[in-house]
C-alpha cells in the first residue's frame, strides 16, 4: 500500500500518515492498529529506504523518528478520533526530512597520517558518487530480503531484529536492505566524529584493500560480500564525537 | 541533608530510568537505598504511588531546568521559542540523561485505565501546553498547532535517544523544529 501510495520517495514516506488517518477512521479498523503498530522495525526498514533514495543524511534515524512519530500520532488519535493528530505529524515529519536535505554535513576530522587523509578526501568524492549506486544496490537488495524481514518480523521480537541487524558477520553475505542502511547510517555519523582506525598492518591482506577502500575511505562496497567484510571491519573503528561548538571552533 | 523520603524517591526514580519501572521491584529500591519496605511505605502507601511521585518530580524538574534556562537566555518570547530546542537539545544530550520519565512510562503501561497512563498522558498534554504558550507570547497565530508539531518532535527524538544513545535524532529534530518555527512565524 505504502510502496504504490507515492511517486517520490518523500511522498511515499509523508504518504504513511494520510493511510494512518484513513485506517483509523475506517469502521471497526482501529481496534486493530496498535498491533500493526508494533510492526515498527518493519516500518522503520521500509522507511529507510526511502530515506535513503532520498539521499537523507542519516536514513536510519530519519526513518525511526518518523516511524515513532506515526506512532505516537496514531496512538493519541486513537484516543482522541477528532485530534488533527498525524496532520501535524505529517508537517514534523516533513520539517525532519527537509532537517536532512538543507545542508552538508560536518565531515569528520580523522586521526590518520596524511597519506590516509588524501585518501579519505579522495574518496568524499567516491561517497557523492556512490550515493545513487548505493540506491540502486538498495533496490537490488530489496525484494527477496524485504519478505524475509516481513517473515523475521512474524517470528521475532523487535529487540531482535535490532540486534540482528547490527551484528556484524563477515560469514553472512545476505544482507538486508535494513543492514545496508544500517552500514551507511555508521558512515554518516563518522562524518561527524574523530576516529581512530585500526592499523592496515593488523588487517589480513585479503580483506586490507576493501578495509582501505571502504571502511577508511567511506566508499560503499560494490557487492554484497564486500560489504559483509566492511561492516565487520567498521564495528572496530572507535569515534569521538566533539561537541558541535569546539568542532567548529577547530575547524 | 537529604531526607529519607527524597533519598528514595531518587533512587527510585534512577532504578525506573536505568532497569524499567516494572522490572524494578520495591525490595531493590530499599536495598540500594538502604532502607526497609516499611519505610517505603511509610513515605509512599504502594508501589503505584511510588511511580507517580517520581514521574511528577522528574516532570517538575525538568520543566524547572527549562524554564530557568529559557528565562536566563532569553527576553523575547520569540526568542524563547527559538531556543526551546537548543536547550532539549543540551538537556537529551547530557550524560546523566537517562530517558523522560513520562514517554517511559507510558510505554510500560499503556492501559488508559492506569493511573501511572494518566498522569503520563497528562504529563505530555502540559508539556505540549507550555509551548503552546511560548508560542502564543511569540505571537504565532495556529499556536496550539506549532506546539503539537514541536512536541511530536521532541518525544520522537527522545524515544530515538532512548532505544540508541547518541543517535542524533536530537540533532535534527532541532533543525527541523527551526523550520516549523520559521514557517509559522512567517506565516502570521
Amino acid at each position: 500500500m505504502l510502496e504504490k501510495s507515492g511517486k517520490t520517495p518523500s511522498g511515499r514516506i509523508l504518504s504513511l500518515f494520510e493511510i494512518l488517518g484513513d485506517w483509523l477512521t475506517a469502521p471497526d479498523l482501529h481496534v486493530k492498529l496498535p498491533a500493526q503498530l508494533t510492526a515498527h522495525n518493519l516500518l522503520t526498514s521500509y522507511l529507510a529506504k526511502q530515506a535513503t533514495a532520498l539521499r537523507a543524511a542519516n536514513p536510519e534515524i530519519l526513518a525511526e523518528h518518523i516511524a515513532l512519530i506515526a506512532h505516537n500520532a496514531a496512538l493519541q488519535t486513537i484516543s482522541e478520533p477528532n485530534s488533527n493528530h498525524l496532520a501535524h505529524a505529517k508537517i514534523a515529519a516533513n520539517a525532519l526530512i527537509q532537517a536532512q536535505m538543507q545542508k552538508e554535513w560536518p565531515l569528520p576530522k580523522f586521526t590518520l597520517s596524511k597519506r590516509a587523509v588524501y585518501g579519505a578526501a579522495a574518496s568524499l568524492f567516491v561517497i557523492g558518487l556512490s550515493v545513487t549506486s548505493f540506491s540502486a544496490l538498495v533496490q537490488t537488495l530489496a525484494p527477496q530480503n524485504i519478505v524475509t524481514a516481513i517473515d523475521q518480523a512474524r517470528n521475532h521480537t523487535s529487540s531482535d531484529i535490532k540486534a540482528a541487524a547490527f551484528e556484524s558477520n563477515p560469514q553472512n553475505v545476505s544482507l538486508s536492505a535494513h543492514e545496508a542502511a544500517t552500514m551507511y547510517a555508521k558512515y554518516e555519523q563518522m562524518r561527524n566524529g574523530t576516529c581512530q582506525f585500526p592499523e592496515a598492518i593488523q588487517i589480513p591482506d585479503k580483506d586490507k584493500a576493501i578495509y582501505l577502500e571502504n571502511v577508511v575511505g567511506g566508499k560503499l562496497p560494490a557487492n554484497l560480500k564486500d560489504l559483509a567484510t566492511a561492516n565487520f571491519y567498521l564495528e572496530k573503528v572507535r569515534c569521538n564525537f566533539t561537541p558541535m561548538l569546539m568542532a567548529n571552533s577547530v575547524g | 541533608m537529604i531526607s529519607l523520603r527524597e533519598k528514595i524517591l531518587n533512587t527510585a526514580s534512577n532504578l525506573f530510568q536505568t532497569q524499567g519501572i516494572n522490572s524494578t521491584g520495591v525490595d531493590t529500591i530499599v536495598a540500594v537505598a538502604g532502607t526497609t519496605k516499611m519505610t517505603l511505605y511509610k513515605y509512599f502507601s504502594s508501589k503505584e504511588n511510588l511511580i507517580l511521585a517520581v514521574l511528577e518530580k522528574g516532570h517538575q524538574d525538568f520543566q524547572t531546568w527549562l524554564n530557568d534556562k529559557l528565562n536566563a537566555s532569553a527576553k523575547k518570547p520569540s526568542e524563547k521559542l527559538q531556543k526551546l530546542f537548543d536547550f532539549i537539545e543540551e538537556w537529551v544530550t547530557s550524560p546523566n540523561f537517562t530517558g523522560m520519565g513520562f514517554i517511559k512510562a507510558s510505554a510500560e503501561f499503556p492501559s488508559e485505565d492506569n493511573a501511572v497512563h494518566q498522569l503520563s498522558s497528562e504529563q505530555s498534554r502540559q508539556f505540549r501546553q507550555y509551548i503552546s504558550t511560548l508560542a502564543a507570547e511569540a505571537n504565532i497565530q495556529d499556536a496550539d498547532g506549532l506546539a503539537l508539531q514541536l512536541s511530536l518532535l521532541f518525544e520522537g527524538a527522545v524515544q530515538a535517544e532512548q532505544m540508541k544513545r547518541g543517535s542524533g535524532a536530537i540533532k535534527y529534530a532541532k533543525i527541523a523544529a527551526k523550520i516549523l518555527i520559521d514557517g509559522a512565524v512567517k506565516a502570521h
